[in-house]
């Protein structure tokens, strides 16, 4: 596994990481989830060796980053989204091939994983064109499939579906769930906080390069404090539903076109529409919303950090 | 040895795409510009005539024929270094640098890879730039074989080092510009490719012994232009500043590796 202690980088006076403690084990996805300049790139910088951190450890699979970086690379690869990391002059297929000497790879080991990844990422038929002629989704995939060239253990993404269409970041998803599956250890930070609660087994959640959060993405919510919200929306709103509704609990919001909303921890749905029948209304409709993990990090980061942990 | 392989025909692919023949065109027509200066230069206003000072100092009266000598090496120089010096930095403007550095392989390889491609393009710049002279009635001399052959290895391994050297300075300045004249027009100044190192003054004589080109050019000159022979030990200097050059880009490379990693990937 990874597994970081005390780690922190400065840059000059700026503290880009803080005390930072993170493990990412075999065989599942980790997420790594923040605001803007939370230091989820610097941190995997430090982890891929391309920065070297200004105090603390960092163990990749046992090996030390500092003082066998080249052991590490080989064991590793990174894919930043919105970074080429490709060359443009050269075609996919010979792309490939060249980052496969890189790594050292014997070539019929090579020539068939470079058939199979272009397959991967959907590029068998663009695989003799050059990249400067290829779409922007299309390097990234390229890019990504160059992050596979060395078969690594673990496997870093930056943001890998920034700009990508949907079915394509979606069928990156499906690889990224298979490649943990198939035992490999991979760290996502991802603005799509849908796709960090559909992959990830865990969640670290950082601020201003502090440790906010972590735990599963529905411990992440619970953790939060974000409640489900309760929308009854009532065909018309009589006086007496109405005090019916403020009766039921003072929190209780009433938007015009006659919708009650209710939000709060436990199951009120149930009791709520009761009230409201009681007192006469008639239902049009009703909708239960469970907190999102969105929600969470943006309630996680209005706290300090000491009262969430 | 692998890198250095694919990293030569991945230059050899790119080359072949990225510039046509106006780019070896363009560069010949340097060369060419300062041997037809120099030609006119005599013909016109030193009619024929080259000092004695000049002679006594150069080591020949073939005004020519040094010229044409120094204006081949300076090409030889000046080339190699834009492939092999700037070979990093490109990277880093086609953000391809983060994908190298993340991969295991050695960065002595990588380079050598490139050096394999300059030479043998530089080579074939170099041949048609002699043609050229020999046109203008220049007859190219060595004192033997094996002179001519150590010569030019000792500017090859010149042109190495001080490209490893600067290839950290540029991808640590993130420039690449400002970096390459400085040290283009510092050597055409110091190291003894227009004019003899003994007009210089003495301070800017020794400025010029921190370039390892220099020495190796004393070594090209007694060769190529002054028919004395290798001079053995500015042939031991030369390798010795070539390596130790080479050594400490090296060796240095991965700081700058990371110091450019902070700013991109
Ligand atoms: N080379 C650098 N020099 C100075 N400050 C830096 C440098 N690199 C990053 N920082 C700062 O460190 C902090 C963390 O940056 P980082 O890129 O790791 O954030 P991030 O979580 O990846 O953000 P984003 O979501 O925008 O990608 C930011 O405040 C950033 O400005
Ligand atoms: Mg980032």
């Amino acid at each position: 596994m990874i597994e970081t202690v005390h780690l922190r980088k400065e840059f000059g006076t700026k503290v880009a990481v803080h005390d930072l403690n993170l493990t990412v084990p075999l065989g599942r996805v980790t997420g790594l989830l923040g605001l803007n300049g939370a230091g989820k790139t610097t941190t995997i910088k430090i982890l891929a060796t391309l920065l070297r951190q200004t105090s603390g450890t960092v163990s990749v699979g046992g090996l030390d980053p500092v003082r066998q970086p080249r052991a590490v690379r080989r064991r590793i690869n990174l894919i930043a989204g919105g970074e080429r990391m490709v060359y443009a002059r050269m075609t996919g297929r010979e792309n490939l091939w060249y980052f496969g000497q890189l790594y050292d790879v014997p070539g019929r080991v090579l020539r068939p994983r470079v058939a199979e990844l272009l397959d991967l990422v959907g590029l068998a038929e663009a695989a003799d064109t050059r990249v400067e002629r290829y779409s922007r989704g299309m390097a990234q995939r390229l890019s990504i499939a160059r992050g596979l060239v060395n078969d690594p253990d673990y496997l870093l993404l930056d943001e890998p579906t920034l700009g990508l269409d949907a079915p394509i970041a979606r069928d990156l998803r499906r690889v990224v769930a298979a490649l943990a599956e198939r035992g490999k250890g991979v760290l996502l930070t991802s603005h799509y906080l849908a796709e960090v609660e559909q992959l990830c087994a865990h969640v670290y959640v950082i601020g201003d390069g502090r440790h906010l959060a972590e735990g599963t993405p529905a411990e992440l919510v619970a953790q939060s404090g974000c409640h489900r919200t309760v929308r009854v929306a009532v065909v018309e709103l009589t006086p007496r539903v109405e005090a019916a509704a403020r009766a039921f609990a003072p929190a209780v919001r009433i938007a015009p076109g006659g919708v009650v909303e209710l939000s709060g921890p436990g199951d009120v749905a149930g009791a709520l529409t009761s009230t409201i029948i009681e007192a006469g209304g008639a239902l049009k409709g009703l909708e239960i919303a469970e907190p999102t993990l969105e929600d969470a990090i943006l309630a996680l980061n209005d706290r300090p950090a000491a009262v969430i942990a | 040895m692998v890198v250095a392989w694919a990293t030569l025909r991945r230059s050899w692919l790119v080359t072949r795409r990225a510039y046509p023949w106006s780019y070896f065109i363009g560069t010949l027509l340097l060369g060419v510009f300062t041997m037809g200066v120099a030609y006119l230069g005599l013909r016109a206003i030193a009619g024929d005539q080259v000092s004695a000072e000049f002679a006594g100092r150069a080591g020949t009266a073939d005004y020519l024929g040094y010229i044409a000598v120094g204006a081949t090496a300076y090409m030889f120089v000046v080339h190699g270094i834009l492939w092999i010096g700037k070979a990093l930095i490109q990277e880093q403007r086609e953000g391809t640098m983060g994908a190298l550095v993340v991969a295991p392989a050695r960065r002595l390889p990588y380079l050598l890879g490139f050096a394999a491609f300059a030479f043998t393009a530089v080579a074939l710049e170099v041949a048609v730039l002699l043609g050229f002279a020999l046109l203008l009635g220049v007859r190219p001399t060595a004192t033997g074989a094996v002179d001519a052959v150590l010569a030019v290895a000792a500017l090859a391994l010149a042109v190495f080092g001080m490209s490893v050297v600067l290839s950290n300075v540029m991808i640590v300045a993130g420039e690449a510009h400002i970096t390459q004249n400085t040290v283009f027009q510092a050597m055409a100044v110091l190291s003894g490719f227009t004019f003899p190192r003994d007009y210089l003054p003495e301070a800017l004589r020794w400025l010029g012994e921190l370039i390892p080109i220099t020495a190796a050019m004393d070594v090209i000159r007694g060769v190529f232009t002054a028919g004395t022979g290798l001079d053995p030990a500015r042939l031991g200097v030369a390798a010795l500043i070539g390596f130790g050059y080479a050594a400490a880009g090296l060796l240095t490379m991965p700081w700058a590796e990371r110091r450019a990693m902070e700013r991109s990937f």
